[in-house]
């Protein structure tokens, strides 16, 4: 595996330098990018009570995005270390999945690994753009990554609103203001970072394919886009197959608008997914600002996000993947306000990005509906109050929206002042 | 013993030269030769039955195996004991017994002896070692089929292993019954049945109980229970099944038992009176008739209801009938008595107020409770309860496990002499023995640890060896078979 993330990282950082020898206006082109948060993190309640302290270094990322043949040919690929740097998890109350739960699990050691075919047709079908992408990623469904998205805590509804690391084939269909997306895809979410998609299960079952997605993109005025998504995974927590499916939906409203004067953005979201057919149905609804003046940015986050209760291990930060019953202690609800302010150490419009930031959270955290589970028994209180205190140091990345591909990939938004 | 093989192999190689393989029946009168086929020059600890069955092969006067001779079996020295003590040739002329060493360090050996002319003999010599102490053995893994999610609970009886494989129904193993020559070493696929899902997302098969009638002599149904989702200690869902198991090797689905809003979880039967009792989470506990022709939907067969723990603190996990006294355990309200007839409360309740109950155990006058999860503690407690005359329990002692959360199962062997426990939830995860000579004080005896936890582990005898039939955890779904012989001496 070492051998593995090793030769990745000198592809990138060779992918890195050949840059420099292409020209944007070349027939080839590649955009490197790389990132990485320093973060002492402070979380109030922990599972068993009380708080607890950690300092983690979290999206180490390094990232190509590449174009060929005049943009009929993409490619995205993105290398996340945190395997490495946070082999446990993310402190963060709320954050759950892939067994991990208060504790955000740490990505696939390759996130991104796309290839895409764009406007196959050219002209044939005036200004119509078919597209097709293949590998390993986003599926297109629901709203941008947290990841370039102006917060450092990810929030609860990651594994409501996001579909990712999956091997996936995508058909996306661009005209006017409107882009359709399609795609197939494996239904097995990653149990760790080393895992790839499982593409079949033996030489007659496939993996690949078992799930599907959709999703419909409006922008019926410049700034704005509007989204809507379903998806069908089938088995996301067991990888042989066999357990529950998802049944997942997304709605959402994206605005941004760049002045000279700085940056505005905001984003509302709803998504459900539903388990087991219907019989447990998680909602989320989140909204989400940010407005940036000269090098400051303050953005402010509010999400209401319900999550399955499941059995703890010895360790209070983790469950059993994948669960060996259907059962769940209950369902919780996680009402979260999070402020995050952050200076641009480094002048807007320079690549390099150095950005030290204060975000607090403070909420509350409430059973849902029947079942034993108790925030107060496990948490001691019902209460929930955390603090981060880091700096992003980033290349290129400004503007960059992750899970993007074909001819949405090269729709870097207008929001240079933002960390996107 | 060289020579033996040799004039066996002749007589083979002279069989098959002939034009088509033949064999002699005690039709035949002999006189018949006698050799030791397999099985001798074992060494094992005093007391311990050696893993190698003793296996003579007879022949008739032209050297061709003789079939449905009887050979007896007799302990030479060492003190030991064999059994059968008479067997029976097969068609390839051999004869086995299971040879038990005796308590005498050093040689022992057995002398076998066919029963027509009784002059020609084979003798078998074991070595007997000084006792020491062993654990569990891990004897062979039984993979789930592709696509399984996991294996869950694994119902023994008569040489069947009955595994419950969650979406992939319930398969029947050969682990020493015979009709396909499987052992616990190496089990064979009988058959397999999906049952119904019955508007659930899944079969998700969780447990079975073999029924045999004993008033019409029939072993005909299985009873699977299905475990559908639900929300720990208000809601559950899931039907017990009812399979038609006439044919083993054809067994089809035949009814259902169901109850709305509820479902079940662990079985016991009242086989002498045709009853089944069934934990039904927060329907509590469920008394049904069984007896006669079951098909279709059979929910007008339940009897009686009963929920142990009132209203609202009910979720009961399993059930026990054991000396006139029906045990159950509930997740939420402890463990209980009841008198099987009515329900009514014997005693117990409300006794485990820190910890959620899971799986139990009787045996003699003491009996083992599970824990389960975290409630204001970690589920890693085995509970010993003292019962009184009337099966009333009192809460004697508590084992505690360390780096576990839940005590999945918990058994007592059929000797009484082991405890035996499996666990889930961290490091200590895996199959635990404990000794029982005390039975109010099991002490550890020996334990083998897996790291993926082990969700149910089911006691059965075979052949005079002592196996744990274990449902290792998703990520490494399998039945894991273990051999516990002489964990406990």
């Amino acid at each position: 595996m070492t051998r593995c993330v090793v030769c990745a990282v000198a592809m990138v950082v060779g992918l890195c330098g050949d840059a420099a020898a292409v020209s944007a206006q070349s027939r080839f082109g590649v955009t490197p990018m790389a990132q990485a948060i320093f973060t002492v993190d402070h979380s109030d309640p922990i599972p068993g009570g009380g708080s607890l302290t950690e300092a983690n270094l979290v999206q180490p990322v390094l990232m190509a995005v590449g174009h060929g043949f005049g943009n009929k040919l993409g490619f995205t690929a993105a290398l996340d270390f945190e395997g490495l740097t946070i082999k446990n998890g993310e402190l963060a109350p709320g954050d759950w999945g892939e067994g991990f739960v208060d504790r955000r699990h740490p990505h696939t050691y390759f996130h991104e690994m796309i290839v895409s075919v764009n406007d196959v047709l050219g002209r044939l079908d005036g200004s119509g753009r078919l597209s097709f992408a293949l590998g390993k990623g986003f599926v297109p469904f629901g709203s941008d990554d947290p990841m370039s998205r102006p917060f450092l805590r990810f929030p609860v509804n990651h594994h409501l609103s996001q579909i990712l690391e999956r091997a996936v084939g995508i058909v996306q269909y661009d005209v006017g203001r409107v882009t359709l997306e399609g795609s197939i895809f494996d239904g097995d979410e990653p149990t760790g970072p080393s895992d790839w998609p499982l593409l079949r299960t033996d030489q007659h079952t496939w993996r690949f394919g078992d799930s599907w997605s959709g999703r419909a993109t409006v922008r019926p005025v410049t700034g704005l886009e509007l989204q809507g998504s379903l998806a069908h995974v089938r088995s996301p927590e067991s990888r042989p197959g066999g357990g529950p499916d998802a049944d997942k939906l997304s709605v959402s409203a994206r605005w941004n608008d760049s002045q000279p004067s700085g940056e505005r953005y905001a984003m509302v979201e709803y998504a459900r997914t539903s388990e087991l057919r219907g019989v447990f149905v998680y909602h989320t609804f989140l909204a989400e600002g940010m407005l940036s003046r000269r090098q400051w940015q303050v953005s402010y986050r509010f999400e209401r996000t319900e999550r399955p209760e499941e059995v703890r291990l010895v360790d209070p930060f983790r469950t059993q993947r994948p669960s060996p019953d259907n059962s769940i202690l209950g369902i919780s609800r996680w009402s979260l306000h999070t402020l995050h302010v952050a200076y641009d150490a480094v002048p807007l419009r320079r690549k390099v990005e150095i950005q030290p930031f204060v975000e607090v959270t403070l909420g509350r955290v409430a059973e849902v509906g029947a079942g034993i589970f108790d925030p107060v028994s496990l948490y001691g209180t019902d209460q929930v109050r955390a603090l981060s205190v880091g700096m992003l140091v980033g290349w290129g990345m400004r503007g960059h929206r992750m899970g993007r591909y074909g001819t949405l990939a090269g729709t870097m938004d207008a929001m240079d002042g933002m960390r996107m | 013993m060289r020579i033996h093989h040799v004039a066996l192999a002749a007589a083979m190689l002279a069989g098959a030269a002939c034009s088509s393989p033949t064999t002699m029946t005690s039709g035949t009168t002999g006189p018949y030769a006698i050799a030791v086929f397999n099985g001798s020059g074992q060494t094992a600890s005093a007391s311990a039955t050696l893993v190698t069955p003793l296996t003579v092969v007879v022949t008739g006067a032209s050297g061709v195996p003789a079939s449905e001779i009887q050979v007896t079996w007799t302990v030479v020295s060492g003190g030991g004991t064999v059994l059968p003590a008479t067997s029976t040739t097969d068609a390839s002329g051999h004869a086995s017994t299971v040879f038990t060493l005796g308590a005498t360090v050093g040689a022992q050996s057995v002398r076998a002896v066919v029963v027509t002319n009784g002059t020609d003999t084979a003798t078998f010599a074991a070595t007997a070692t000084t006792v020491a102490p062993i654990g569990p053995r891990l004897i062979t893994s039984v993979p789930t089929p592709t696509g399984a999610t996991y294996d869950h609970d694994t119902f023994v009886r008569d040489g069947l292993a009955f595994a419950c494989m969650w979406n992939v129904g319930v398969r029947i193993y050969d682990v020493g019954n015979g009709m396909k020559g499987g052992s616990p070493a190496t089990p064979v696929l009988v058959s397999q049945i999906i049952t119904s899902a019955n508007g659930l997302s899944s079969p998700s098969v969780h447990n079975a109980w073999w029924f045999h009638n004993p008033v019409t002599g029939q072993n005909k149904y299985l009873f699977v229970g299905q475990e559908g989702p639900g929300s720990v200690g208000s809601s559950s869902s899931g039907d017990i099944h009812i399979v038609d198991v006439s044919d083993l090797t054809n067994p089809v689905e035949v009814g259902f038992i169901h109850i709305a809003g509820a479902g079940t979880h662990n079985f016991w039967m009242d086989e002498a009176n045709q009853t089944l009792y069934a934990a039904y989470y927060n329907a509590g506990v469920v008394k049904i008739d069984v007896s006669g022709t079951l098909s279709g939907d059979m929910s007008s067969r339940i009897v009686m209801q009963v929920h142990p723990g009132g209203a609202g603190n009910t979720y009961v996990w399993g059930v026990m009938l054991y000396n006139g006294t029906l045990y159950a355990t509930d997740m939420k309200s402890g463990f209980w008595a009841l008198d099987p007839n009515t329900l009514a409360t014997k005693g117990g309740g409300n006794n485990v107020p820190e910890r959620y109950g899971s799986d139990q155990w009787v045996s003699g006058q003491v009996a083992y409770s599970g824990t389960w999860g975290t409630r204001s503690v970690r589920g890693n407690a085995v509970k010993v309860w003292a019962l009184d005359a009337n099966g009333v329990p009192t809460l004697a002692d508590s084992i505690i496990i360390p780096n576990i959360t839940t005590v999945s199962d918990v058994a007592v062997t059929p000797d009484g002499k082991a405890l035996v426990v499996t666990t889930e939830g961290g490091a200590g995860n895996g199959l635990y023995v404990y000794n029982r000579a005390n039975p109010l004080k099991p002490t550890l005896a020996g334990s083998y640890l897996v790291s993926v936890g082990l969700h149910t582990g089911e006691v059965a005898v075979i052949n005079g060896h002592t196996y744990v039939f274990a449902a290792r955890d998703p990520g490494q779904q399998q039945m894991d078979i273990f051999d516990i012989t002489g964990v406990v001496p």
